[in-house]
């Protein structure tokens, strides 16, 4: 077990070099590389012929680096060097957490990163409590109560919620209950006023502000985890253990308890990695509807901004987060069923 | 001839009501867009000029003068109707059902766009905030995602089963190196690099196609690689070899039909996603470019103007029923190939 965690950590070295190739790359095609000149230059000819309008966020041309933010890009991606010095070169910058220099903030990339960081990270956590708190209980009582009114309504529910992304969600929360109802805020983290409310105050007003994007948070992974959790707690109730234990005269909620719920959570574990990268890679479009300023905005926004630093440093991080996230879901399987024995058999996927 | 098999699983399928009416209706929807020119469109159906019967719907633009209007460009059929309807001269024009096309600006002099849905107007939906008409933009937005997703279906399941099958089948370093490229590339957030990539090539459709198919071929490539992997260990496989076949031969005749399942069971899911991705990209603005007709656009319009709740809600709807009715659907073919009937503790 011990070792292979560690072949598993080590093996973070391959695949981080190997998305730190990609990112690079993509710094290759992006700031100051070929395709840029080119879309410069295409800028310059349409210019003459025709109005463009760039009242459009980013994308569609528009906006294009100055001078001055060229040269910066240049000097930090070492375009003046062949690729693998200036790759080498960046590669050991980004290990000490370097990440170049915003071009809108004129801020290290890695402070701007970690400063909006707790922000994700408190709608990441509290997504994870709801959505296991919850989906947890519900799948249990689904199974148990497999074919029963209760059963059929929440599936409903459940299976709505598997259909529609969760930034549909998001934006039909949004309309109902904040634009029309008014019930909740319509965007934004903490009210204006925030630094004069007692501490309870202060948790009330995160939470008033947190309700809507939490719920379309769930609902995006809600359905999945309660569906396993029911699947998977069926088969195990199926299973001669169980009837066995109960043959032998124990308690039926006990059998369950104690018996099949402990197997049955070993899939939900094994889910756990794909949270995260869920809270981390879903949560742009969330936190760009409720105006949420957190790691997904900031990305949002430095790839309007072509701020590419940031875009870069955003791409290391969390493809990084993501590996960690795998990892620890390897290690709550261990946890939870100690039968597993990684590295047996080639695949563990 | 129908295999029994396929003849079952299409029972099993056709008894499963909630998934055999969405399809079903999802398919006329789809068969009715592709005429939708028909349907919604600023040109008319059929315009008696003179004892001159004229179709303007397909084909090259009419000039206002071949109805004696004063101007040489597109005639305007709506004013058209108008005018002969006021004449009385026994000329007639037939509109569509809605007689706009989705980027038109229909403007009025007395007030600011988005205008909300009047049967006045005949704009039933009403418009969105630059006067264009919300279902011509509702049904050529279905048109085009639709179509999106179906093309990025075909390229990256081609690609996955290709891959998929070689690495199963082989296994070795090839699957190997293959397993650590997945690997990679399932870290990198998929939405964002695609947003990266858009946000320097203006992706036309096929650009974006070819961006998403780069950056998603993963997931049918695992589950390829996944039932190859199965179905070579399997004794009909031996056999097929011990008859002297060769590795195209297994892999075509043997393996890959009876992964089928697999293959088709993932369909409806991968259609909603690439709906479903396409929409955000639009939504965001790193989609296709503007003015294409499409439902993330008129979402982040109508997130910005929510006091005209009808274009948040009639996209909102439209993209709730037609993600729920596929996803109905992916339910009932699931059911029908692997009809998981569970044993349960009474």
């Amino acid at each position: 077990m011990t070792t292979y965690f560690i072949r598993r950590f080590l093996l973070i070295i391959p695949t981080f070099i190997g998305v730190t190739i990609l990112v690079f790359t993509l710094t290759r095609l992006v700031p100051g590389g070929p395709i840029e000149r080119m879309l410069n230059e295409a800028a310059m000819a349409g210019a003459e012929g025709t109005v463009s309008v760039s009242t459009d966020y980013g994308g569609q041309g528009g906006s294009t680096l100055s001078e001055e933010q060229m040269e910066v890009l240049r000097k930090y991606y070492g375009f003046d060097k062949p690729i693998l010095v200036s790759y080498g070169h960046w590669l050991s910058r980004v290990i000490v957490l370097d990440l170049g220099t915003s071009t809108r903030y004129t801020e290290p990339v890695w402070d701007i990163i970690r400063s909006r960081l707790p922000i994700s990270m408190f709608y990441g956590i509290a997504t994870l409590i709801l959505t296991y708190g919850v989906c947890i209980p519900l799948g249990i009582v689904k199974a148990i109560k497999h074919k029963t009114a209760f059963d059929n309504v929440s599936s409903a529910l459940v299976f709505l919620g598997y259909a529609i992304p969760n930034y549909v969600v998001a934006i039909g929360l949004l309309t109902i209950f904040a634009a029309n109802l008014e019930w909740f805020p319509l965007s934004g983290f903490v009210s204006e006023n925030f630094d004069q409310l007692s501490p309870i105050g202060k948790a009330g007003d995160i939470f008033y502000h947190a309700a809507l994007p939490l719920v379309a948070y769930v609902a995006g992974s809600f359905a999945f985890t309660t569906m396993l959790m029911k699947n998977s707690l069926m088969d195990n109730l199926a299973a001669d253990y169980v009837r066995t234990a109960i043959a032998k005269g124990l308690d039926f909620r006990l059998a369950v308890f104690r018996h099949a719920l402990r197997n049955s959570l070993i899939p939900i574990a094994t889910s756990f990695g794909n949270n995260i990268s869920l809270i981390i890679t879903g949560s742009f479009l969330i936190e760009k509807i409720f105006n949420i300023d957190g790691f997904g905005l900031l990305g949002f926004e430095s790839l309007v901004e072509r701020d590419y630093p940031v875009v870069m440093g955003i791409l290391v991080i969390s493809s990084l987060l993501f590996v960690i996230g795998n990892i620890l879901s390897d290690i709550c399987v261990a946890i939870v069923d100690p039968r597993v024995k990684f590295g047996a058999d080639g695949s563990n996927q | 001839m129908l295999d029994p098999q396929t003849v079952k699983q299409w029972r099993r399928f056709r008894s499963i009501k909630r998934g055999y009416w969405s399809a079903l209706v999802l398919f006329t929807l789809v068969a009715l867009s592709m005429i939708a020119e028909l349907l919604v469109n600023s040109r008319a159906l059929v315009v008696s000029y003179e004892g001159d019967w004229y179709f303007p719907t397909y084909g090259r633009i009419i000039p206002g003068e071949t109805f004696g209007l004063d101007y040489d460009y597109e005639t305007n059929y709506r004013e058209l109707q108008q005018k002969f309807k006021e004449d009385g001269s026994g000329n007639w024009v037939l509109m569509p059902l809605v007689p706009f096309n989705p980027f038109e600006n229909d403007l009025r002099t007395d007030k600011f766009p988005p205008y909300a849905p009047s049967l006045e107007t005949q704009h039933y939906l009403g418009t969105d905030s630059t006067g264009r008409d919300i279902v011509a933009r509702l049904v050529y937005g279905f048109r085009i995602a639709m179509g999106f997703a179906a093309v990025l279906l075909v390229c990256s399941y081609a690609a996955g089963i290709i891959v998929g099958c070689a690495m199963g089948y082989w296994g070795g370093v090839f699957d190997l190196l293959f397993q650590r490229l997945i690997e990679i590339w399932n870290t990198i957030p998929f939405l964002y690099v695609i947003m990266i990539v858009a946000s320097v090539v203006i992706p036309s459709f096929w650009t974006l196609v070819t961006v998403m198919v780069i950056f998603g071929w993963t997931t049918m490539t695992w589950n390829m690689r996944t039932s190859t992997y199965k179905e070579k260990a399997r004794e009909y496989v031996n056999a097929a070899r011990a008859l002297g076949a060769n590795n195209s031969r297994v892999i075509g005749i043997h393996i890959l039909p009876n992964t089928i399942s697999v293959i088709v069971t993932f369909i409806p899911f991968s259609i909603a996603s690439g709906i479903a991705s396409l929409t955000a990209l639009d939504y965001l603005g790193f989609g296709l470019p503007p003015p294409t007709p499409s439902w993330g656009e008129l979402l982040s319009q109508g997130t910005e103007n929510l006091e005209s709740v009808w274009i948040v809600s009639s996209v909102g709807i439209a993209i709730v029923a037609v993600l729920l009715m596929v996803t109905y659907i992916g339910e009932a073919i699931r059911e029908a190939f692997d009809p998981k009937k569970f044993t349960y503790y009474e």
